[in-house]
Formats: C-alpha cells, structure tokens, sequence
C-alpha cells in the first residue's frame, strides 16, 4: 500500500476545489509543523504564525504538486523555508528604541492576542488537562491495544510491521488500533466539550 | 456514529486504507464536521503521545488556516507539466537549435528571394531550353557535342559596391572595424570604383547594415 494514500486523497480533492479537505490536512499535520518549527523560533505564538503562513503558502502551491514525493515531506520544506526566511527577516529588522506611545500600546495588543489562547492560565491548564486525560486513556488501556497504538504513533510503524512485531494479523492491528483511538477519544471529547468552550467563554 | 466508517476513518489517518475507500471517505470527510472533529482528535491524540503537543495543543491553528484560505480562490488542477527525464544541459542545445534553424530558414528564403529577382541563371536558362525544346534534343547534344560547362554570369548584386558617402563612413570610423572586415570594405570599394554608379539604392543598404553590425560587435 503506498504509504501517502489518503493525504493523496485529500490533496486531489483540494486541488478539485474542496477546500474542507484541506482542512483535514491541517488538523492531521498541525501538530507536527509547530513542533517543527519551533526548532527555529522559541516563542511558541510565532512557531503557530509561522505554521500558518507554511499551510497557506502550501494551499496557493498545491495546484503545482504532483505527488512525487509524500504530502508531508513537501510541507515539510515548505515549512523549513518559511521558518527560515521568518529569522532571517526578524534579525534583519531594526530595532526600534524611540517607540511613539501609540505604536507601543498597539503592538503590546497583539502580542496579547497571539498569547491569549495558550500561555494564559486558562490555556495552560488546558492543554495540560489534555494531555494527562490523554496519557491516563492510555495507561488504562488493555495491553494489547497500548503497544499497538504506542508502536503507531511513537514508533512510526506501519501496520504490517506492528503485525510481525506483535505477530498478529494486519486486520487486528486495524482493529486494536481503532478500538485503542476510541477509548482515548471518549475521554478526549469531555474535554473539548467542556474545556475549550470554558476557554471561549473567558476569552 | 457508524462503527465502520470510524474504523475505516482511523486507517485513513494512518494511511492504512485502500485507495478506492480513501477517495469516497475522503469526499465525505471534507464534508463532514462531526467527522472532522474526530479525525483532529486523533491528531491530539498522536501528538500527545509524541510530546508534539508543547503549550498550545489547545490553539485555533487548523481554523485560523481555515479562515485564511477561505478567501483564497480555490486550488486548480496543475497544468500537465512534461516529465522532467532531461538534464537542464537540454535547455540551451533547444535554444540553439532553436535559433540554428530559424537563421537557416531566413537565409534559405533571402536566397530564393534574391534569385526570383534576378531571373533565371544562365544554367536555369540552358534547364529551361532543354525542357522546352523536348528530351531528344538534350540526348543529341549530350552525346554528339564534346563536353561544356555554363560558367553562371556573376550577378552584379553579389559584388560589394559602397557608394561614396559609405566609404568615407567607413573610413571615419574604421577604428570600430576589424582589420579583416576594414581590408575587405576597402578593396571593394577600390576594385568596385567603376560600377559604382551602377549600385543600386538597396546595395549600399545592405553594406550599411553590415558596417553598423560590424561597429555594434567591436563595442
């Protein structure tokens, strides 16, 4: 099976015109493009700015990719670049020590509204209630359904080789898999549910 | 939801389904919100588990990217590029080619161009002859006759006849020229003294145009 399939179903789409297949690539990557980013910059808001502007770049280019190598690879270099231009333009900039008041007040107020959702409290305790929901979905796991998620997810194996290393077929694999991402998800869902409209609501 | 289409869902997302389902779950995904939630929520769910998460796992990123391309015009197909198996070497060769044939072309048709007007050459002229007066006569005279040769008269054209004021053009600016070049213009215009009032307008037109390259080259 190639290993690029269902990005390659999502990436014909866009370039058919749907844009809400786009949307997918975005919730499946996101994650992965900021942790990549962040080798460039420390400042977690402008890893996010960064990754947005690496995700349209990769929006208005898509019409030229035609998939010789894996979607993910592609807007990878694309990241990489923006990443790259984002220091070189930020080190070039002068800095400014004769701030007027006004533009002083203007620029404390955007970064304020890059930080709001995330390093906030709020975020915080977030994103933290996330991840140990995440973590105690996990522990609580069946064993069988923890090591075949695990080896998916951390180590990056395809299903047949989780197949010869928990010597099982591929259709358990799927299945243990799946089962595995819906227990965490129940609990996950709560969160959402509940946290991130909390987080609206104060906001 | 149906417990099939979430499982097929969680394959897609590891790449793990067969392409004839990933196109039709595909369509259905980019369609479905509920759906879409999900499959984000996987994505928390492996980055959690990769560490990827960091302090913004809970951030607007995928609707703020969907908000900015919502006002973009909408990604066409790619236009058929030919597959790139040559080297970027081919690049200049096509070029050359390019302008080699285009040169020959333009010289092939100044050639014809000049020899309608000249009118047909004294071996276009005995051709002509041949085939008016019939194939018999050509036979008779190829084997009656002792062998002849048609020297093609010098078309006056082809000489290079400066008027005048050219050549004290020329001389003027003779620093510009090569020696060669400077040699040849001057000789003509020596040797070609006598027919010069015979040189048409168009002639020196042509010289013209060759001293001025000349000067162009040596800048």
């Amino acid at each position: 099976m190639s290993a690029d399939v269902s990005d390659l179903s999502l990436v014909r789409r866009v370039q058919r015109g749907d844009k809400g297949a786009f949307d997918a690539l975005v919730l499946k990557y996101q994650h992965k493009l900021v942790k990549l980013v962040m080798r460039y910059v420390r400042n977690p808001a402008e890893a996010e700015d960064i990754a947005q502007e690496a995700f349209i770049k990769a929006y208005r280019a898509l019409p030229q990719f035609r998939g010789d190598s894996a979607f993910y690879t592609w807007l990878y270099r694309i990241a990489i670049n923006t990443a790259k231009n984002a220091v070189v333009s930020r080190d070039r900039s002068p800095i400014e020590y004769n701030i007027d008041r006004n533009d002083a007040n203007e620029e404390s107020y955007d970064m304020q509204g890059r930080m709001k959702d995330a390093e906030t409290p709020e975020g915080l305790v977030l994103t933290d209630e996330i991840r140990s929901v995440v973590n105690a979905a996990i522990e609580a796991l069946p064993e069988d359904l923890k090591t075949a998620i695990v080896l998916r997810e951390l180590d990056g194996l395809s299903y047949e080789e989780i197949a010869a290393a928990m010597d099982c077929p591929v259709g358990t694999v799927r299945s243990r898999i799946f089962r595995a991402r819906e227990a965490i998800d129940r609990r996950l869902r709560e969160v959402f549910e509940g946290g991130l409209g909390r987080t609206e609501e104060l906001g | 939801m149906n417990e099939e289409l979430d499982s097929q869902l969680s394959a897609m997302f590891d790449n793990e389904l067969p392409e004839s389902q990933c196109e039709l779950l595909a369509r259905r995904l980019s369609k479905d919100e509920q759906l879409k939630a999900r499959w984000g929520r996987y994505a928390v769910i492996g980055a959690t588990i990769r560490a990827e998460g960091g302090p913004r796992l809970s951030a607007d990123l995928a609707q703020r990217v969907s908000v900015a391309i919502s006002s973009e015009p909408a990604a066409s197909e790619p236009a058929q590029v030919p597959p790139r198996r040559l080297g970027a070497w081919w690049r200049p060769v096509t070029g050359v080619a390019v302008a080699a044939s285009v040169a020959a072309g333009a010289i092939l048709f100044l050639r014809s161009e000049s020899m309608l007007r000249e009118g047909p050459t004294a071996a276009q002229g005995a051709l002509v002859a041949s085939s008016a007066s019939g194939a018999d006569h050509v036979l008779v005279a190829s084997a009656g006759s002792a062998d002849s040769y048609v020297v093609p008269k010098t078309s006056p054209r082809r000489a290079i006849v400066p008027t005048t004021q050219l050549a004290n053009y020329v001389v003027a600016h003779s620093e510009f020229s090569s020696p060669v070049n400077r040699r040849n213009l001057l000789s003509a215009f020596m040797t070609n003294e006598a027919g010069a009032g015979a040189a048409s307008a168009g002639g020196a037109e042509e010289v013209s145009e060759e001293v001025d390259d000349d000067a162009k080259s040596a800048q």
